[in-house]
């Protein structure tokens, strides 16, 4: 079960909100299935129906999770009209096995969160869970 | 873990029990009580263990706060309508008691992640609505040693049991889940708001009273309360010889998931 701790998960959610009407789009890394690090990214798309990120900033991350020790768990990203569940090019486009896919939706008042593993298109929900512990 | 000034006043009430005193309110801020359902009966749970300072609360739910929920479900308020009820919960003990350590799960618990999820906490309270859960919650904490409270309510009515390890379990009682459409649920059947208010805080009292190791718990006995009549009344239940899950013969050996068909809410999506 994937942990994700209440300040990145409230991080997470602003960032999304932030980018509207756009997608927003970032990445989360930990070690386990814990997550201890999130990096917003910018959404060179800026588009309100697809996300790509900034090459520049990929490789900052990279230096920076080498440099920590940390290995990427998740990639997160928007939907500002849809529901949190993958889209055909979400599908299309979830190029690592390893990796889970966070989606928030923030198409109604409340924003919904759902992660999935997308292995060879085949697609599961992931339960996650979120801790106060360590507040910032 | 030694009390601060704040801690010392903010609990200063329940400290003056003989039942608890400092000892007692450490105790409490070292525990970890998992609540399954943040609805009638988490709510009042959930707002008397974080004012009480039980540290660690997990919450458990996949449901998203409804207008309909308001008339009992009281850490939701109309303003979290469409709210994942986990976030919701999380953001009014966060209010109440800000030194409570809240851990969400937005997922319903089933055969796969129960045992998981139950692990890591001193005491569970199950606050759902439906017999499949009722009956998981039950296998599982007896699977893995856990403490739990049954709590269930409809209209007027309402029974809370408590069980340790060894205890009278929920199945010596009722074998399994009845037949479907049998029991109505309480979409169908109604509930008022009270009652799930006034069960769902003797769940809290309950769970209090095991981490403190103070007075006498429910336990080998149910009671069921009438609010029409304004009547409560306690009845013993021994262990049964022949409980599937801890008779003498048991038949029970892995959780087994039953269909859901009570309280059913799908999300339209």
């Amino acid at each position: 079960m994937l942990k994700i701790p209440a300040v990145i998960y409230d991080k997470m959610i602003n960032h999304c909100k932030s980018e509207l009407p756009d997608e927003a789009c970032g990445i989360l890394a930990g070690k386990d299935d814990t997550i201890s690090e999130i990096y917003c990214m910018e959404n060179i798309a800026k588009s309100p129906e697809s996300f790509l990120m900034n090459p520049k900033e990929q490789l900052q991350v990279a230096k920076d999770l080498r440099k920590k020790n940390l290995k990427i768990l998740a990639i997160f990203h928007s939907h500002p009209s849809t529901p949190a569940k993958p889209s055909e090019k979400d599908i299309s486009m979830a190029f690592y096995e390893d990796l889970l896919y966070v989606i928030i939706s923030l198409k109604d008042k409340e924003p919904v969160t759902r992660v999935f593993s997308i292995k060879n298109q085949n697609i599961k929900e992931v339960p996650y869970y979120t801790d106060t512990l360590n507040k910032m | 873990m030694k009390l601060n000034n704040e801690q010392i006043e903010r609990y200063s009430r329940q400290i003056i029990l003989r039942e608890v005193g400092g000892k007692g309110q450490e105790r409490l801020l070292s525990s970890k009580v998992l609540v399954i359902g943040a609805g009638g009966l988490g709510s009042p749970a959930l707002y008397y263990l974080a004012a009480a300072g039980v540290g660690t609360l997990g919450i458990v739910d996949a449901d998203f706060v409804d207008i309909t929920n308001l008339q009992r479900q009281i850490i939701h308020s109309t303003s979290d309508i469409g709210k994942e009820k986990v976030i919701s919960a999380k953001e009014k003990i966060e209010k109440i008691n800000p030194e409570v350590r809240v851990i969400t799960y937005n997922t319903m618990v089933n055969s796969q992640n129960i045992r998981e999820i139950i692990r890591d906490y001193d005491f569970i309270i199950d606050g759902t609505d439906n017999f499949p859960a009722k009956f998981l919650i039950n296998d599982a904490c007896y699977f893995e040693n856990k403490p739990y409270s049954h709590g269930g309510i409809l209209r007027f009515q309402g029974q809370t049991m408590t069980y340790v390890p060894g205890s009278t379990c929920y199945r010596c009682i009722f074998n399994s889940p009845p037949p479907k459409g049998v029991v109505p649920s309480c979409s169908e059947a109604g509930i008022i708001g009270a009652m799930a208010g006034l069960l769902g805080t003797i769940q809290a009292s309950e769970t209090i009273k095991y981490l403190l190791s103070a007075g006498e718990l429910l336990t080998g006995k149910l009671l069921f309360v009438d609010l029409l009549a304004t009547e409560f009344r306690v009845i013993e239940f021994r262990k049964n010889k022949k409980c599937p899950l801890c008779g003498e013969n048991r038949e029970i050996f892995e959780l087994q998931d039953y269909e859901q068909y009570v309280c059913e809410d799908i999300r339209e999506e």
